[in-house]
Formats: structure tokens, sequence, C-alpha cells
């Protein structure tokens, strides 16, 4: 019997892995095959201690792989932050992209510093990352947005609303058009806002906006936070 | 002499007591790691704890996972009407020692409604630990208060699926609500 074909979830995928680990109990795949189950249906604490035997005999192969979810289920800053720099510590190659492929996982360890209140530490991240990305042709779906949240929270506007533009060329989201529209505010540009926020909400209702199958993702916005934003400057009298 | 004899010979019936406490437990938990149901995560019904009225539609062999539906984690309303129900209603308990998670997992039916809650909680460290059991009640209460979650279709047919929140406490505080 092999897990090919079997659902990860299921009682016949589990229980070939088991028998692996029986025949074997230093076989790290099957410690994190068995892990992905419980991750996804949000049980962290058995999830915790299969992937912590995978890391434990393939740390290279896993500690990324760890890192990323602790982040994208568990919002773990630290734990996250704290993977992704020992893996870089364990290796002198790239350290590469997130399971979803979204992100370089140094930027997903830039967004662990921000959430953890370090917004400096988590620009400069960003910033030599993307660079890397650029000269690879490489850059993630949401990196600019990222930067340009960062920048626009940091009170760097013109910087904001350049990395908006930039994200505008890469990949056109909901998100993208309404943190502009912030920062245009911030700049006393009420009419440039006012086209961003109707923009977003014709992304937004046309899905164009920040997904992930498992999580809300950091910087999304909802329909709520552009309809608000749309009736303040109603209020406000910029129609 | 006698007396010494007597205490060694109770430490060793205490030791040998734990152990075979300690033992009974162990296998306990290695046969039940064995012993999988259709799924990992499945909840069987609970009639001392479960709302008896709560009935899956299609049957438990084909409840799905909510990220198997193709929209990702959907709140009826979006997922800020759900931010804004627990911060509304979510009384903190100041206490420096309530840190960590606790998910609450449930089955949403084909039309929308909620059932068979079930709690699991650890600290940071992801060791299971039990929370002031008035932090978790509220939790519990107020998922249960959700009246209305995304009804998901497949095929053109309502299903029933897991669903879970997870929240993340700090002293006390509800910090983050997850996925």
């Amino acid at each position: 019997m092999e897990i090919k074909g079997h659902y990860q979830f299921s009682k016949e995928y589990q229980t070939v892995l088991d028998e692996s680990i029986e025949i074997d109990s230093t076989f790290d795949y099957a410690y994190c095959a068995k892990s992905i189950a419980y991750l996804k249906s949000g049980d962290f604490v058995t999830w915790k201690k299969l992937i912590d035997k995978a890391v434990e005999y393939n740390p290279k192969e896993h500690l990324g792989y760890r890192g990323w979810c602790r982040y994208q289920f568990f919002r773990d800053y630290k734990g996250a932050i704290r993977d992704i720099e020992k893996l870089d510590s364990l290796v002198d190659y790239d350290i590469g992209q997130s399971q979803n492929g979204i992100y370089h996982l140094n930027i997903a360890k830039g967004l662990c510093y921000k959430a953890i209140g370090e917004k400096e530490k988590a620009i400069a991240i960003l910033e030599k990352q993307i660079k890397l990305n650029e000269e690879e042709d490489f850059v993630g779906a949401n990196d600019y947005l990222h930067l340009g949240v960062l920048y626009l929270e940091t009170e760097k506007f013109k910087k904001a609303v350049e990395t908006f533009k930039k994200q505008s060329e890469n990949n056109e989201i909901a998100e993208n058009q309404f943190y502009l529209a912030l920062s245009y505010i911030s700049l006393d540009k009420p009419v440039e806002s006012k086209f961003c926020l109707e923009k977003a909400k014709e992304l937004y209702i046309g899905g164009r906006k920040m997904y992930d199958p498992y999580s809300n993702p950091m910087d999304k916005i909802y329909l709520e936070n552009i309809e608000n934003e749309i009736k303040t400057a109603y209020n406000n009298g910029y129609k | 002499m006698n007396r010494t004899n007597r205490m060694k010979k109770s430490y060793l019936a205490i030791i040998l007591l734990f152990s075979i406490l300690c033992g009974c437990q162990t296998e306990k938990k290695v046969s039940e790691k064995q012993e999988y149901l259709r799924w990992v995560g499945d909840i069987e019904q609970n009639d001392q704890i479960d709302d008896l009225s709560f009935e899956v539609c299609n049957g438990d062999d084909k409840i799905l996972q909510y990220f198997k539906l193709g929209e990702g984690p959907v709140y009826n309303g979006e997922k800020s009407k759900v931010l804004n129900t627990f911060k509304s209603n979510y009384k903190p308990i100041s206490d420096k020692k309530e840190n960590g998670l606790i998910r609450i997992r449930f089955i949403v039916n084909s039309k929308g409604k909620a059932g068979r809650f079930r709690v699991l909680q650890s600290g940071y460290d992801y060791q299971e630990k039990q929370f002031n059991q008035k932090i978790v009640s509220q939790l519990l209460n107020i998922t249960k208060g959700i009246e209305n979650w995304e009804v998901f279709y497949r095929n053109e047919v309502p299903v029933d699926y897991y669903m879970y929140l997870i929240f993340k406490i700090k002293n006390g505080q509800l910090t983050e609500i997850l996925p």
C-alpha cells in the first residue's frame, strides 16, 4: 500500500505513514506528510508534535516549511522568524519560497517583524529581498503591496505611492488601490484618493483581491473598509 | 528499622501505582493514535454535549473541509462581521497567565447552521493547556451565537463542511482571530 491516491486527511494515508515510521522512526518525510492534515484542520497541538519530528531529523528540509506554516496558519510571528533565521544560518544557498509560492521566505520573515512592531526592520528586509527579486525578474504577487503598506504606516507617503504604482503594474488588486487612496489622503490629494477608492471597490467586487485558500493574508481588506472610506470622503465633501 | 521498612514499602507501592497509571495512559494514547476516523479531525455526534436538533444534511461521510470549496475562509457578511461580533461581545479576563491559542472547530451544515463544537487549547509553545473557563465559555458561546455561516455549494448542491476559528489570547485579551 502507498500514500499515492489517498487524501491527506484519510485513515489510509495516515496509516501507511504510521507503518513507514514503524520501519524507520527517523523518516522525516512521513512525519511531515502526516502533519499536513492536522495543520489544515487547525490542530496546532498534533501538527507541532509531528512537524517537530520532521525538523529534528532533517532541519534543512523542513525548517522553512514549519516557519511558513507557523505564520500562515497560526500567526506565530516570533516562531516563524526563529525557524527562517535558523534555516538561513544552516545553509549557504537561497532559502527559497513559501510553500504556496507567493512569497520568498525573507518577505514572510519581514512581515513577521512588522507584526511584532519592528517596522523599520521589516522595511529593510523587504527592500533588500524585492531588489533581489527584481534582478531575477521574480517579484512576488504581493511584494510591492506589503512594502507600500509599510511605507504608509511609517508615514513615508510619497514612497508608498511610488511602490503602489509598481504593484499596479505587477498585479493590480483592490487592496493596492485602497492603500494608495489612504496615501493620497495623507498627501492631501482628495480627488485622486476618491478615484482610487472607487477603483478598489470595483476590483473587490470583481474578485481582484488578496486571496489564500486557508487563511486571510496580512494587509487584506474587506468591502466594509472600502465603503467606510468612501463614506468618509463624501462626508468631507469630496464628491 | 521497621518504620523505615514500612516507609520504603509505601514509597514502592506509590511508585508502582504511579507507573501502572502512567503505563495505562500511554497505552491508551498509542491505541487512540492508530484508530483513525474517516478523516483527521472528524467530529462524531455526542448526544451528551451536542445539540440534538443540529443535523448534517448529506451524511457524516460527505462532510468537506472549508478550504476544499475554492473560496478560502469565507464568512457570512465577511470576516469583519465576525471580528466585530467578538470585539463587542468578548469581555477580557485580565490575567498575565492566560496566553495561547484556542481553536473552536465545528460543522456548518448545508443550511448555514453550525453544530458539534469542539475546543482545543494550547500555550504559545503548542503544549495543551487549560485556559480560564470564563475565557473558553465566552468564546464558545459567542461562536454558537453566530446564526448564519456561509452556505457552500458543490455542483450547485449545498454541502456540509468543517470550519474552525482560532483565537489568539494575550494576557486574557483577544488579540487575533484566524483563519
